[in-house]
C-alpha cells in the first residue's frame, strides 16, 4: 500500500509543479518588470509604453520645474507633485492615458497587455 | 576676453528676453552690462513675472487661470534658482542698473493695466499677455541667442529653457482658446 502511494506521489508531484509553473499567475509574476519614464525637457520619455499587468512604472523628474503624473480622466489616479529629481512609481493593472496637470501639453500613454 | 564679453551679452539678452517683455529688450538695444548687472536684471525680470502671477491669483476667480498663474510662479521661481546658481558660479553680486530699472518701470505699467481690470476682462488681459510674451521670448531665444552663444554651458542653459517656454505658451493658448468659446 505504501509503495503504491509513493508511486502516485512521485508521478503527481512533478505534474503539480509543472502545472504551477505554467499557470498564468506564475507567468505574470515571472514577467513582472520595472519600467522607467523620464520627465525631461517638458516631455514624458517614452511617451508611449507597453507593459504587462503588474509591471511597475517609475517616473523620474529630470526637469528643474515641478511636474505630476495624472490619469487623463483625473479620477482614477494622480501622483503627488514631483519636484526636481524626485520619483514616483505605480504598479499598472490597466491601460491609461496620462498628462501633467501643471503643464497640460505634456501627455503619455501606458498600454497594459 | 572677447569670448567673456560675448557670454555676458548673451546672458543678458537671454535673461531679459526670457523673462521680460520683448519691447523692453528692443528698447535697450544691445546694452553692455557687467555680470553683476546681468544677475540683477535676471532676478528682477523673473520676479516681475512672478508678480504678474501674484496679481492673477489675487484678482482671478477662474480655476484654470489660477492654476496657470501658480505654475508660472513656481516655474519662474525654479528658473530664478538657476539664475542665482549661475551668478554664484560666475562670482557676481547682483547690481541695480538701467535695464533693471526699465524692466521695473515697464512692469509697473503692465501691473497697473492688469489691476485696472476685473472679472473676465482681467483673465483675458492676463492670458493674452502671457501668449504674446512667450511668443516673442521663444523667438528671441531660438533665433538670436542660441546661435550667438559660444559657451557650451550657457548654450545648454538656453536650450533647456526653450521647452518650458513652449509648454507655457501652449498652455496659455489652450486657456485662451477655452476662453474664446465661453
Amino acid at each position: 500500500m505504501f509503495s503504491v502511494l509513493m508511486a502516485v506521489y512521485k508521478v503527481l508531484l512533478p505534474c503539480a509543479l509543472l502545472l504551477l509553473a505554467g499557470s498564468p499567475m506564475a507567468a505574470e509574476k515571472q514577467a513582472s518588470k520595472t519600467h522607467r519614464v523620464e520627465i525631461a525637457q517638458m516631455k514624458f520619455n517614452p511617451s508611449s509604453l507597453s507593459v504587462r499587468p503588474g509591471d511597475t512604472v517609475v517616473f523620474v523628474n529630470l526637469d528643474v520645474v515641478t511636474h505630476d503624473v495624472t490619469e487623463a480622466s483625473g479620477k482614477l489616479w494622480k501622483s503627488p507633485p514631483l519636484a526636481a529629481k524626485s520619483t514616483w512609481k505605480k504598479v499598472m493593472k490597466t491601460s491609461a492615458n496620462y498628462y501633467c496637470s501643471l503643464h497640460p501639453v505634456m501627455k503619455g500613454t501606458i498600454t497594459v497587455k | 576676453m572677447k569670448s567673456l564679453e560675448k557670454i555676458k551679452t548673451a546672458v543678458l539678452a537671454c535673461l531679459l528676453s526670457v523673462f521680460a517683455f520683448g519691447s523692453t529688450v528692443l528698447a535697450q538695444g544691445n546694452p553692455t552690462l557687467s555680470d553683476a548687472e546681468v544677475a540683477s536684471a535676471a532676478v528682477t525680470a523673473n520676479q516681475i513675472d512672478i508678480d504678474f502671477a501674484a496679481i492673477a491669483k489675487e484678482k482671478s476667480k477662474d480655476t484654470q487661470v489660477l492654476k496657470f498663474a501658480e505654475t508660472m510662479a513656481n516655474d519662474h521661481r525654479a528658473v530664478i534658482e538657476q539664475a542665482v546658481a549661475l551668478a554664484k558660479k560666475l562670482s557676481v553680486t547682483p547690481k541695480d542698473n538701467a535695464v533693471t530699472q526699465q524692466l521695473k518701470a515697464d512692469a509697473e505699467k503692465t501691473k497697473a493695466q492688469l489691476r485696472a481690470k476685473s472679472g473676465k476682462a482681467f483673465d483675458k488681459a492676463y492670458i493674452d499677455n502671457e501668449v504674446a510674451y512667450h511668443t516673442s521670448v521663444i523667438s528671441a531665444v531660438k533665433d538670436l541667442l542660441i546661435p550667438e552663444t559660444e559657451n557650451e554651458e550657457l548654450k545648454e542653459l538656453l536650450m533647456s529653457v526653450v521647452p518650458a517656454l513652449e509648454a507655457h505658451l501652449e498652455h496659455a493658448k489652450m486657456i485662451q482658446h477655452n476662453m474664446s468659446k465661453k
